[in-house]
């Protein structure tokens, strides 16, 4: 009898146990300084030049590559300016002001001549690497030749691969074709970098502003393994870095603060460690225990809940609109998705009003129904799939469109998914329950974010051996037009074999004509306007993706940093100015 | 006077009249016959017995008469706190149970469906392991020398093995469809597999240790002096009186199969969405963080865990009472 009484008791001790800690909640967060809800995002929050501290960020999984020349997130296209200066930047403040470019490594924006197809940079002189050694122009035109080896380096654009003249097209890069030169980048002097363009291109110096420009001296380049023990060119250096664990930044004592006016060296020290729980990092970061979520990318839904209802956090956090959108892209190479009705149909199967939930409500975006946001000039509001007048989905309209496509019964296909962002996965799911109801299933997929556009989502191969006629994934514009949104997802030229962000594996000469026609030289803005309403037009008739929202992010503002404010390009807080209190 | 050569005819022949007994003769009672007796007098085993079969029949039979838990319902939750409308995660009589968050799925279904599943796993791999581990426990604690060096070396080898890491590598490189089965099908052989073939040395070593202690009693010297060979003394003599441990540790490794399978739904290789399980509910209540705002997602299916855990303990203590004539 006693073993059964100890029983008993333990069974009551772990049924209040778990009652306590259901009710335990939000008991011991510390009462923030607040200077009011969304205050970063129109004015500089405890603005300091105090230097000093330590900044912990948190990441749910290693970065693509902490390399500059190999990596296409956002958050590190913010970050890696720590410690990669590029030829250009943008100007870190808030509004407007911080879409506009400014020189970074360059003196000035580039000189273009040749009717828009030669592009002349100066860099600054003097300026020196975290080893000690000169940073020259050869070092510049280094860090654009290694891009060409995208079997290596599988990140990031390939704007230089397809914009750049002389023997660009044939160039494989420096690991496959050791000593050969690229004759499109000439260095006259060690100070002066001149691109040679396959045809005009006024937005250049957009193009000069990706962290692919940041210099790299050749001797010290190891191809992928590069990211582990990098030379860097801005305010911090790499002390360590543990693959799929941490890695830690601290002072640049070569830095020259002229090198890059948008970044500062507040902090002594950064350190980033993976922690693959999202939902732990918010709580930490609500507790104090760290200062920043890395992804930029918004709390999840029990922080957010918790926010928005204790007002002391909710004036400690910021709600911009974020600029990118929430896709799934539709694979049209997988069947029977090859056929535009099969698309059609899971467009207007698809609930908008789960999808938004599952993305997390009015406080991380709206309803998208076009394939650009807003923000973007010549943005022009339309919806071909009933969003508006069937928030639920239409299922009736689906399943004429299924008729069409010779599917009546529905099919099965893979969906593709990020398995450690909750949105992602709670987006994969709230889209197969809206197409169950007209015989379309979907199987899930899903994969670490680090890896998904190098190795699965990103390679077509890969999407169509296994079936995945869908994928999720996020988009921001790799500058601030619609050429820079559309053209990497929506251009057929920019497919590639790894690292694809044409996850559609989209080829419209329509799209394709028109994205070349924004480049030419003499177009004014309302006819760019034009132009950029018809691309949206096209991608959304070819139903190429399925639109989840215009994204905002509900970030929570850490009282232990200084300098904080939303920069409007990379749509986050921006990671070159904070320092520690 | 007459000698009595015959049996007297008019006597009636003896008769023991049994009390309550339906006037049956004497006979001595087996084994299992005074075990079920003892069990039958244990009132806390006979009622985690009667929850044990109310899971079973629900886990079968629930499904048929629940609705169907993967629709959502978006119009139950608050949109931009992703909580359920109403109290205690949104109980009303269309929801018994209230529905999840951010979706608005009805729970006393999903907890119902994620029976079926939960169980499923946790019985065969359960039996898996005990099954290998038996057959190899009583094969080293036997034999002993040179072969239960060898076993037992494979034990620590099993133990030491970085179960998750293999286990989502295996997950990773099975192909969507292999011998026959596709999707969660050919997942849930799978993670039976993995769970049953890793749990075998914790019941192994147990019975290992039982059958050192056994084969040096008298009746196993017994019937080895009467010309019993190994095969008969395992399973005549000494198996029947392993049945106690092996029904205990078996009735212990069903729920820790279950919170395996939970583990492994959190590293995105347990069973696939939407199926609902147990242990993938509790885990999207802690990595979501909704046990924080919604308490409810998280108690509901713990409590359903809790109960399976508790019924099974009792009952396979009860058992073990029963069958052990010396506990009391």
């Amino acid at each position: 009898m006693r073993r059964r009484k100890s029983l008993w008791l333990g069974a009551i001790a772990s049924i209040a146990a778990l009652g306590l800690a259901a009710c335990g909640g939000s008991s011991t967060t510390p009462t923030p300084t607040t200077a009011g809800f969304n205050a970063a995002s129109t004015a500089v929050v405890n603005s300091s030049t105090h230097v000093g501290g330590t900044i912990t960020y948190n990441d749910t999984t290693w970065p693509d590559s902490l390399d500059a020349g190999n990596t296409y997130y956002a958050h590190m296209w913010n970050f890696t300016r720590l410690y990669a200066s590029p030829l250009m930047t943008y100007a870190s403040c808030v509004g407007t002001c911080g879409l506009k470019l400014i020189p970074a490594l360059a003196t000035a924006p580039g000189v273009p001549s040749n009717g828009d197809k030669t592009w002349t940079y100066t860099i600054k002189s003097g300026m020196k690497f975290s080893d000690g050694t000169p940073i020259t122009s050869a070092d510049v035109k280094y860090a654009v030749m290694r891009t060409f080896a995208k079997d290596v380096l599988v990140n990031g654009p390939s704007y230089f691969i397809s914009l750049l003249a002389g023997n660009a097209a044939t160039y494989k890069g420096p690991y496959k074709m050791k000593g050969v030169d690229l004759t499109s980048i000439q260095t006259p002097n060690s100070t002066t970098v001149v691109f040679q363009l396959n045809k005009p291109f006024a937005d250049f110096n957009y193009i000069a502003a990706i962290p692919q420009t940041a210099p790299v001296p050749q001797s010290k380049d190891t191809g992928a393994s590069y990211q582990l023990h990098f030379v860097s060119s801005g305010p911090y250096m790499l002390q360590s870095a543990t693959l799929n664990k941490q890695w830690v930044l601290v002072k640049n004592p070569n830095w020259n603060p002229a090198m890059d006016p948008a970044v500062h060296q507040y902090a002594a020290k950064i350190i980033v460690n993976v922690n693959p729980n999202a939902n732990d990092i918010d709580n930490r970061l609500i507790a104090g225990d760290i200062n920043m979520d890395i992804a930029g990318t918004g709390v999840q839904s029990a922080a957010r809940a918790r926010i928005l209802t204790n007002a002391s956090l909710k004036a400690s956090s910021d709600d911009p609109i974020t600029g990118f959108m929430f896709f799934i892209y539709q694979n049209t190479q997988v069947a029977p998705l090859t056929n535009v009705h099969c698309r059609m149909a899971i467009e207007f199967a698809a609930n908008k009003t789960t999808l938004l939930d599952a993305f997390g409500g009015p406080y991380q975006g709206t309803t998208a129904s076009t394939a650009m946001p807003p923000n973007i000039v010549g943005w022009q509001h339309f919806d071909l799939y009933n969003a508006a007048s069937h928030p639920t989905g239409d299922i009736t309209s689906a399943k004429q469109q299924l008729s069409l496509c010779g599917q009546p019964h529905g099919f099965t296909t893979g969906i593709a998914y990020r398995s450690d962002r909750p949105r992602d996965v709670a987006m994969a799911q709230a889209l197969q329950a809206a197409l169950a109801p007209v015989g379309i299933k979907l199987t899930l997929h899903g994969f670490p974010s680090g890896s998904y556009y190098s190795n699965f989502a990103g390679v077509p191969t890969y999407m169509k051996t296994h079936g995945l006629g869908l994928a999720t994934g996020g988009w921001g514009a790799d500058w601030p037009d619609a050429w820079g949104w559309f053209d990497q997802i929506a251009n057929g030229n920019a497919i590639a074999s790894a690292g694809n962000t044409n996850i559609s594996m989209l080829n419209d000469p329509v799209v394709n004509d028109a994205l070349a026609k924004m480049q030419a030289p003499g177009q004014s803005q309302a006819q760019l306007n034009v132009i950029a309403q018809q691309i949206n037009m096209q991608v959304m008739k070819d139903a190429a993706i399925v639109p989840v929202v215009y994204a905002k992010a509900l970030l929570y503002r850490s009282p232990a940093l200084t300098n904080v404010m939303v920069q409007p390009y990379y749509g986050m807080y921006n990671y070159g100015t904070l320092g520690s209190k | 006077m007459t000698a009595p050569i015959e049996a007297p005819t008019d006597i009636a022949a003896p008769e023991i009249v049994l009390e309550g007994a339906g006037a049956k003769a004497i006979e001595g009672r087996s084994l299992g016959q005074i075990a079920w007796m003892r069990l039958r007098r244990d009132k806390v085993a006979m009622g985690g017995g009667v929850v044990i079969i109310a899971l079973i029949l629900i886990a079968i039979f629930g499904p048929f008469f629940v609705q169907n838990p993967t629709i959502y319902h978006p119009s139950l939750i608050n949109p931009t706190l992703s909580t359920p409308n109403g109290t205690l995660g949104g109980i009303s009589a269309a929801h018994p149970l209230g529905v999840e968050p951010s979706t608005g799925r009805d729970m006393l279904s999903r907890v119902v469906n994620g029976a079926r599943i939960s169980l499923l796993i946790a019985f065969l791999a359960t039996a898996l392991a005990v099954v290998i581990g038996v057959v190899m426990g009583v094969i080293a604690g036997y034999f002993g020398g040179w072969t239960d060096s060898v076993i037992a070396r494979l034990m620590d080898i099993f133990l030491a093995f970085p179960l998750l890491v293999f286990a989502i590598a295996l997950v990773g490189v099975m192909p969507s469809s292999a011998f026959g089965l596709s999707g969660n099908g050919l997942r849930i052989w799978l993670l039976i597999f993995i769970i049953g073939f890793f749990a075998w040395p914790y019941m192994g070593r147990i019975i290992r240790g039982q059958t050192l202690s056994l084969r040096e009693r008298e009746f196993v010297d017994a019937a080895r002096s009467m010309g019993a060979r190994g095969p008969y003394v395992l399973f005549r003599e000494l198996l029947p009186n392993l049945w106690g441990p092996i029904l205990v540790y078996a009735t212990l490794l069903i729920p820790t199969n279950i919170l395996f399978e939970a583990a492994l739904s959190y590293l995105g290789v347990g069973i696939i969405p939407p199926q609902p399980t147990w242990g993938g509910m509790v885990s999207d209540a802690v990595t979501n963080g909704f046990y924080q705002i919604d308490p409810m997602f998280m108690i509901i299916p713990g409590f359903a865990i809790f109960l399976t855990v508790l019924a099974f303990n009792l009952f396979g203590d009860g058992l073990r009472d029963a069958l052990d004539p010396r506990s009391r």
